[in-house]
């Protein structure tokens, strides 16, 4: 990394930073196995551009390779979880991220199948109370027309 | 059947085709940018026509087209012509081509082969594409001469689908 910076340096190249757009590290820079975690854990998070519905983390395109680098490299630096995922949807937008904020319509994700759930929930219960307590009514006396029918219903029914 | 449960029913079926239809006619590439109206990530890049570096900063004044490409992009190839004419004829747009995931030597070919007629920038480690959230190539993003974003094209552009865009950097 100090070589790249020094490199870069040299050419005189610059590229967007996240400080430009999140601020400066709020966080403690991560090294070794809990680095490799968490990158894994942000990739996990991050929906991969040029997929269908692909992680970062286990997308095989450049694309991915690049963002999971950079997210890599922000840990490294001392930027935590929220500004790396802040960092990715102010150039993406929320289309970035695999998992949608409560907030505006996006809630409705999250607001809408609990919803759906209690009204079923609901009208299943009120059915089957009503089911439960609504006397059974005997079916109504229909007059025999069938002669055969009259036949067996004295029969059966005279003592 | 009850006609309160029919009433319901209708409700959900009627709300899922909406949802649908709404999302099934979207490209699922489509990434609408947050970065219209903000201004344009700054960056200084090496190009690899002429070895000096560009910095975006720089050509505050003039109206700026940044497309992000690459020689292993097929619509590429297709845009490429399209590029060329319009700087050729629009000298006081500035025209910025970035190439990421790529080698100079595969640029420089290309540009031999098919014409250049502005810096071809290297952006060796994707970063200036992942702050301009770039999905994929090519992408074309338009710069009015404060430095503000104000349209991203996405594909391959036609000549006048580049001079409607551009218009939005000149108003």
């Amino acid at each position: 990394m100090i070589a790249t910076f020094f490199l870069m340096a040299l050419l005189q190249i610059k590229v967007p930073d996240a400080a430009q757009f999140v601020g400066q590290p709020q966080g403690t820079p991560l090294s070794g196995p809990q680095l490799e975690r968490k990158t894994m854990e942000i990739s996990s998070e991050l929906r991969c551009p040029v997929c269908q519905g692909l992680a970062i983390g286990d997308s095989p395109s450049i694309m991915a390779a690049n963002m999971k680098a950079q997210v890599r490299e922000l840990l490294q630096r001392g930027y935590t979880e929220p500004q790396i995922l802040s960092y990715f949807e102010k150039s993406y937008g929320q289309f970035v991220l695999l998992k949608p904020k409560f907030q505006g319509v996006n809630a409705l994700v999250w607001v809408l199948p609990i919803l759906v759930l209690a009204i079923g929930f609901v009208l299943v219960v009120s059915k089957a109370k009503k089911l439960e307590t609504a006397p059974v009514a005997a079916p109504p006396e229909e007059p025999i027309d069938d002669p055969y029918l009259a036949r067996v219903r004295d029969l059966v029914e005279k003592p | 059947m009850n006609r309160s449960v029919l009433i319901i029913g209708l409700i959900i079926v009627a709300a899922i085709v909406v949802v649908l239809f709404a999302g099934l006619g979207k490209d699922p590439q489509h990434i609408d940018s947050p970065l219209i109206g903000k201004p344009a990530p700054p960056f200084a890049l090496k190009s690899v026509n002429t070895g000096e570096t560009i910095d975006l900063e720089s050509l505050r004044g003039k109206p700026v087209i940044v497309n992000f490409w690459a020689t292993w992009c097929v619509p590429c190839y297709e845009e490429h012509p399209t590029l060329v004419a319009n700087a050729r004829q629009l000298p006081n747009v500035q025209f910025i081509g970035v190439v990421f995931n790529d080698s100079e030597d595969k640029i420089n070919q290309f540009l031999a082969a098919r014409g250049s007629a502005y810096p071809t920038l290297l952006d060796a480690n994707g970063k200036t594409a992942i702050a301009y959230g770039v999905g994929g190539v090519p992408e074309t993003y338009f710069i009015n001469p404060a430095g503000t974003i104000v349209a991203k094209f996405e594909g391959p552009l036609s000549t006048e689908q580049l001079q409607a865009n551009l218009e939005k950097a000149l108003r």
